[in-house]
């Protein structure tokens, strides 16, 4: 009960800077390449520099222990270029999906329902032997670098690759990271509800918040998504209990609906083209295929994976990335 | 209330991200300077990042307007290539 309770606060919080802020990776992503406008990117970035050292801190202060997810080769390229293709097609990633399901619209609806129910199908049912075919490749290590930071069993992270202080490379990876959000020009939208800074700068606690709330009820791990609807699912349909990732999708939902009222952005969106319902379902199946290969959606990999320096989210990040890139061209790009 | 004349109307209300982003970017191109185009759209992120794309290519952002529930007319009058 304490878990349903503190995601679901988690997921209010989350789903109010969701819908204000309009966090969704595939705009972000397709804005970079499409209208060389980084407005977004920026703020995912700028939440990521921070997270580099509070989730280190946490761990330090034994608040938390980092608990990266496996590394996988090939399913994170794999699922990484799919969940990136379905992020196009679906018209948004997991977090811009899930938050505008709050916002009525239609479209991703449709791409959250196939989103949940292939998650879920590949976790636990009958696509099970995607997992499968790519768990030979999974490697889990028992970390002797930084030991203090980490769970006894983690997928490996830079530091440990490198045999380096978990806290060395956090601190280079964040400067690096602020170098580029501070020292390069940042595209304007002056219409834009919240700025990039504040952004990025709500999404931290939020993120820590996340990872404290859920590693003290058991779940080891921060903010993510596509296990929050697989939860839904479970208790949908076999009468499972929520846990603390279903019960933040939840929160998400709900706060973006009120935000999204209070705002007067509430409306019930249906494209004018039938096909376009079709195109989100095939999206939103990539996303759950996707996501589940490459352990995590946008949400656990840039928001909770990277920040701990899992080299699983690395991949996948990149992976994210080029599939949006490849698909936004095939689409969009070439006229 | 009409202060200016619209040449061409693009409706993308309902359309998924980024639709109606690329859809007025294609039509401002085609169009001529001095041209004005109205964009009626439904989606909160489009209707900030439309008019900021569009001044970043040089057209000049005449209106945002709310006209019903979550829904904008945007109108953008087409300057010079550059």
């Amino acid at each position: 009960m304490e878990a349903i309770i503190l995601g679901l606060i988690t997921g209010l919080a989350f789903g109010w800077v969701l819908q204000r802020g309009r966090v969704c990776f595939n705009s972000a992503f397709r804005d970079l390449y499409l209208m060389k406008d980084n407005f977004l990117f920026k703020a995912i970035t700028l939440a990521m520099a921070i997270e580099l050292i509070v989730f280190p801190l946490m761990a330090q202060f034994g608040w938390i222990r980092m608990n990266p997810k496996p590394f996988n080769l090939l399913g994170q390229i794999i699922g990484g270029l799919i969940f990136g293709m379905g992020m196009v097609l679906a018209g948004g990633c997991a977090s811009g999906t899930t938050y505008r399901v709050g916002e009525g619209n239609t479209t991703s609806w449709v791409a959250a329902l196939t989103y949940a129910l292939t998650a879920t199908a590949v976790k636990h049912g009958g696509l099970n032997w995607f997992l499968k075919w790519v768990s030979p490749f999974t490697v889990k290590i028992t970390p002797t670098t930084s030991a203090n930071l980490y769970d006894k069993k983690i997928g490996p992270t830079l530091a440990t690759l490198f045999h380096v202080n978990h806290w060395i490379i956090a601190l280079i990876f964040s400067g690096l990271l602020l170098w580029y959000v501070f020292g390069t020009k940042t595209s304007k939208r002056p219409d834009a509800k919240m700025g990039w800074k504040a952004i990025g700068l709500w999404l931290v606690p939020i993120a820590a918040f996340a990872f404290w709330s859920s590693y003290i009820t058991g779940r080891h791990y921060g903010l993510g998504i596509t296990g929050g609807w697989v939860s839904i699912t479970q208790a949908y349909t076999q009468g499972h209990l929520i846990n603390w990732e279903g019960a933040e999708v939840l929160g998400i939902i709900i706060a973006a609906f009120i935000s999204a009222l209070i705002s007067k952005e509430f409306k019930f969106r249906v494209p004018k083209r039938g096909i376009v319902y079709l195109q989100t379902a095939i999206g939103g199946a990539f996303l759950g295929l996707g996501a589940s290969l490459a352990f995590g959606c946008n949400i656990g990999n840039y928001f909770t994976g990277i920040p701990q320096l899992g080299i699983g989210s690395i991949v996948a990040g990149i992976c994210f990335i080029l599939g949006n890139w490849f698909m936004t061209w095939i689409i969009y790009g070439r006229s | 209330m009409e202060k200016y004349e619209v040449t061409k109307t693009l409706d993308v209300r309902g359309e998924v991200c980024p639709v109606p982003d690329v859809e007025a970017k294609r039509a401002l191109k085609k169009m001529k300077p001095g041209e004005i185009l109205e964009v009626l759209i439904d989606y909160p992120l489009s209707k900030e990042r439309i008019p900021a794309n569009s001044e970043k290519a040089g057209h000049k952002v005449l209106s945002v307007e709310e006209v019903g529930p979550s829904e904008w007319r945007i109108l953008i009058e087409v300057r010079g290539k550059n």
